[in-house]
């Protein structure tokens, strides 16, 4: 029984995380029956392990609820669900650029956070009608009214505007449905127009292919039509159509305003990329939507197979892992320590670490990634012109750069007034620069800084939670580039450099951070034969050393009739071992030992 | 019979090992199969029933075809443990008369008793030189109170003078000392002091071994079948604590003391770890480097016959009623395993073997194609040497450094 336009509503739910988002999503589903109780789990939209284990959404989705309002008239309610992390605020603006309101959902205990900040200028800026939901008011340190207060104040948000709710115990939730029916504008779009929809995610399903997420902008789309990709040009006869409960259920047809799904066929997301606008391939749209800007990758890393033989494994999952998050890019290469693998742009650290457990849990690999770097702006001498590079390893020789210049970016961090003396001593340590700050309340401080990305991807959250008792929240944005004062580090073993060792640092960390390295190396290289010099350099000035001495000794053990058997096992292991070593000039390095130092979380070597 | 290419024929054993798997108590770096406690001494010890068990398997290993057709006695036999010297005189003999019987011993023959020079352990040595011991190895270890201590040996460094006078006393011809360097809490100092005081003793051989501290679980050894015993949990923990007190680097500079002081003293460095008087080397020793074939009987035994490594499972119950069958059906051979060597393994097994000698290899068996890689290496490095008749043998690095070559080889 199809709906009339007037009586949709295309909603998100935007919040900080662990504000109460997801499990706000499930008591909505579950008022409306759009699933029943005994089928209820809780973050019904965060079906990966991974999403329901950090307890964040990753992937954008989208439901469908009918909800009977006590106007006596039944509502399509279209909820498009939001990631909640920083580093996914390019799938958030999408999400929100499908919906004509927001819930904005803060918790009661915690007040206003640094992502409740970023989402509602987001939102904003996309023109939604916003309704402020002050969640949790059931715990017992719960302060509404401070919240209240905080809304008014920060972001001037009406004070009998905000609804008050407890997802958890249900409390409030018919309030929040009928303020969607009443406040949320139904959607625009003419119904006969021509077809244009505009895709704001997908997936790739093995027997529907491509299935496309799109919100009908105009005209509607029948189940037995052809469409076409404006972008890409491709057509297809498609083969199934329509809205999620939150499984996909089909239907006849989809018109202007609806939000639904297009399963299209195709074997190839590129045929069918997010932004762009899908039409009918008979009467097709002369113009397309404005889709969105691509994504913007910040985070730079190698990510390689432990063992050489997966490498074909990791292409392959690779291509498939971003045939569903299209937000990360890859390209092969190959490093002396660890062997093939790809360099791979992501859209922050969590995304990263997000991307790399998916191959590794999906895919059943075992992967090692390389140290997080950002794109890096050289400027080459005599006007050959700009490279930007994202792989210390490629980074031109110290004689040909005229200047380096990084990404900045703007971080607004929201913590309780104590500690604000650590925080701005993190800052300063991460060549930050403090713009300003504010009082949100007599006790909570929202403070300006702008850093270098560099800085931040590193640990500077875990710094963040750690040095704030995990009370501090953060948000950031990109702010463009600035001339630094950087230097590539060599790591040299036995006179070689170590491409997969290699980084940038800021020229007065280069030392120190060249001791570490150095340091934590002389622990891990085995002995060899000979000594082994274990040098950092800028260039070719040496700014730490360590040695590795010569072997003196190699089991000297008796060697009798019993011992004979055992031995050879020994000595075969000792074998296979010097076969899986890596070869840096003549010296043989475990992996494990390149892994160890990738994998420390030292941010003062990182 | 045949036998697949370049393999040799099995050959009947002129040497015999005898395992005696009894200690008053376990010593925590020790890998051997031992039982100790009310195991080894008291009403309930269970050595007679080890003696009654060992004597059929001598019989049976004698069928089997490891006593010579042509009647060849053996040249050489071992008693090792364990602390044989627990073993009261009747005892020995018995062991020795079921030998005589079932192989026949060679006028002239090598037999070594491995001996603790504890009062409570060393034994009668009157008893052990007639019934037949030509040779006993004592394990002193060291001659510092504390190292001794620390090894859980039961014994004083003025035990081990009055065990090797004893034994000299009894007319036993050839005396060797085992010697423990690399052990936790020992100094250059202590070792150059166990050293000298070990010479003043005047022994006619030394072994001295690096205390080598694995894990024979993690190795895979010590399951139903396997050759060794799971260490105790005090063991475990015994060598977790010492390992990290342990210095390659020092324990290279106790070897090249040795090395050094022994040479000066008369002493031929014959192999790897073991130095002698001339003509006192251990002959049967050898025979493992020079891959003869040797007979093996007792829990955890290793036998070859030119072919096949053997061995018999560590432990005691699984061994003793495999031989003697309380419902008195007709005894078995022991539970064990064994291990054919194809004919790649078998020269590597040989080029290491002999490598261990002083006397090296003939360099021709280096100049196979599989072995050249690791040979011009071994050169190159230092390790190996080239000697005046054509042989190639290790440097005295190389000695120190030979797994490197050898896991080159393998």
């Amino acid at each position: 029984m199809p709906i009339p336009q007037e009586r949709l509503r295309n909603f998100s739910i935007i919040a900080h995380i662990d504000h109460g988002k997801s499990t706000l999503a499930d008591r909505l589903l579950e008022t409306t029956h759009t699933i029943e109780a005994r089928l209820m789990t809780s973050q019904v939209l965060d079906s990966m392990d991974l999403e329901r284990e950090k307890g964040i959404t990753i992937k954008a989705r989208a439901v469908r609820l009918d909800y009977l309002a006590r106007d006596g008239l039944t509502y399509g309610l279209n909820l498009i669900d939001t990631p909640g992390h920083v580093d996914f605020s390019y799938e958030v603006s999408r999400s929100l650029q499908a919906c004509e309101g927001a819930i904005l959902v803060v918790d009661a205990a915690q007040g206003i956070e640094a992502q409740t900040l970023a989402n509602v200028h987001l939102a904003l800026r996309e023109g939604l009608t916003i309704i402020p939901v002050v969640n949790k008011i059931d715990l017992p340190s719960a302060q509404p009214d401070a919240v209240i207060e905080e809304l008014e104040n920060v972001l001037a948000i009406p004070r009998e505007e905000v609804l008050l709710a407890s997802a958890k115990e249900g409390i409030g939730i018919d309030a929040i449905l009928e303020a969607i029916v009443a406040r949320i504008p139904s959607p625009k779009g003419d119904p006969h127009g021509p077809l244009q929809g505009l895709i704001f995610d997908s997936h790739y399903d093995a027997y529907k292919g491509v299935v496309v997420y799109v919100r009908l902008a105009s005209g509607t789309l029948h189940a037995h039509d052809t469409i076409r990709l404006m972008a890409s040009g491709v057509e297809s006869d498609l083969l199934e159509l329509g809205v999620f409960r939150p499984q996909l259920v089909p239907v006849q047809a989809l018109t202007a305003g609806e939000v639904g799904y297009v399963a299209t066929g195709l074997k190839s997301v590129r045929d069918a990329q997010v932004g762009d606008t899908l039409t009918n391939a008979k009467a097709p749209a002369t113009i397309p939507l404005p889709g969105y800007k691509e994504a913007k990758s910040l985070v730079f890393a190698g990510i390689y197979p432990l063992s050489g033989d997966d490498y074909p494994l990791l292409r392959d999952a690779i291509e498939r892992l971003h045939l569903n998050d299209g937000s990360f890019t890859y390209q092969p290469e190959s490093s002396v320590a660890l062997g093939f693998g790809f360099r791979c742009g992501f859209l922050g650290l969590l995304h990263m670490e997000i991307v790399q457990e998916r191959l590794e849990r999906e895919f059943s690999l075992d992967l090692i990634a390389s140290a997080p770097s950002v794109q890096y702006r050289v400027v080459l001498i005599g006007n050959r012109g700009t490279l930007s590079v994202d792989n210390p390893a490629f980074f031109p020789n110290a004689g040909e750069i005229e200047a380096i210049e990084e990404p900045w970016v703007s971080l607004a961090v929201i913590t309780p007034a104590t500690y604000i003396g650590p925080l701005l001593e993190l800052s300063t340590s991460r060549r930050g620069t403090f713009i300003g700050l504010e009082y949100l309340d007599p006790s909570r401080v929202l403070i300006r800084f702008e850093l270098p990305l560099a800085e931040l991807i590193i640990d500077y959250f875990d710094q963040l939670k750690s040095r704030s008792q995990g009370y501090a929240s953060m948000d950031y944005e990109e702010i463009g580039y600035r001339p630094a004062n950087l230097v590539k580090l060599d790591i040299m073993v036995a006179g070689e450099p170590v491409d997969a060792l290699s980084l940038i640092v800021h020229r007065d960390r280069a030392a120190s951070t060249g001791r570490q390295l150095t340091e934590r190396l002389k622990a891990l290289i085995p002995r060899q034969m000979f000594e082994v010099p274990i040098q950092a350099a800028i260039g070719s000035n040496v700014v730490a050393r360590e040695t590795v001495r010569a072997m003196r000794k190699n089991v000297l053990a008796k060697c009798y009739g019993g011992d004979i058997s055992r031995k050879k096992k020994l000595l075969e292991k000792q074998k296979e071992g010097k076969q899986r070593m890596k070869r840096v000039g003549s010296v043989e390095i475990p992996q494990e030992a390149f892994l160890a130092v990738l994998r420390m979380d030292d941010g003062a070597a990182r | 019979m045949s036998t697949a290419e370049g393999l040799p024929l099995p050959e009947p054993a002129l040497g015999l090992y005898v395992h005696l798997p009894f200690c008053v108590s376990i010593c925590p770096y020790c890998d051997f199969v031992v039982y100790a406690g009310a195991d080894a001494r008291g009403p309930r010890n269970r050595i007679d029933l080890l003696v009654d068990a060992l004597i059929v398997e001598i019989g049976l290993r004698a069928e089997a075809g490891g006593a010579d057709p042509a009647g060849r006695p053996l040249s050489t036999i071992y008693l090792g443990g364990g602390t044989p010297s627990l073993l009261p005189a009747a005892a020995l003999l018995r062991i020795l008369g079921a030998i005589r019987a079932a192989f026949g011993i060679a006028p002239g023959a090598e037999i070594t008793l491995e001996a603790n020079p504890g009062p409570d352990e060393r034994g009668d040595p009157g008893a052990q030189a007639e019934a037949g011991i030509t040779r006993i190895s004592f394990g002193a270890q060291s001659f510092a109170p504390a190292e001794l201590k620390r090894l859980g040996r039961r014994h004083s460094p003025a035990d081990i003078g009055l065990a090797l006078s004893a034994a000299r006393d009894a007319g036993i011809p050839s005396i060797n000392l085992d010697l423990l360097y690399d052990v936790p809490g020992q100094t250059l100092g202590s070792w150059a002091d166990s050293l000298d005081r070990a010479i003043a003793l005047g022994p006619e051989h030394l072994s001295l071994y690096a205390l080598t501290l694995d894990d024979p679980e993690a190795e895979g050894l010590t399951g139903p079948g396997g050759d060794h015993l799971p260490p105790t949990a005090g063991a475990r923990r015994w060598r977790e604590r010492a390992q990290p007190e342990q210095d390659d680097d020092r324990a290279a500079a106790m070897y090249h003391l040795a090395a050094h002081r022994l040479r000066e003293a008369g002493f031929h460095g014959y192999e790897l770890a073991n130095w002698a008087l001339p003509g006192h080397e251990s002959r049967h020793n050898l025979g493992y480097w020079e891959r003869r074939s040797i007979e093996a009987v007792g829990p955890g035994a290793h036998a070859f016959d030119g072919q096949v490594r053997r061995w018999n499972a560590a432990r005691l119950d699984g061994y003793v009623a495999a031989l003697l069958p309380g419902s008195g059906g007709p005894p078995s051979l022991p539970p064990g395993g064994e291990e054919i060597l194809d004919a790649a393994s078998a020269s590597a097994e040989s080029l290491i073997l002999g490598l261990r000698l002083d006397r090296g290899v003939p360099l021709t068996t280096l100049l196979e194609p599989q072995f050249m890689d690791a040979f011009d290496w071994a050169v190159a490095a230092g390790l190996l040497e080239e000697t005046d008749d054509a042989r190639v043998r290790l440097t005295t690095r190389g000695r120190l450094l030979s797994n490197e070559l050898f896991a080159r080889l393998i």
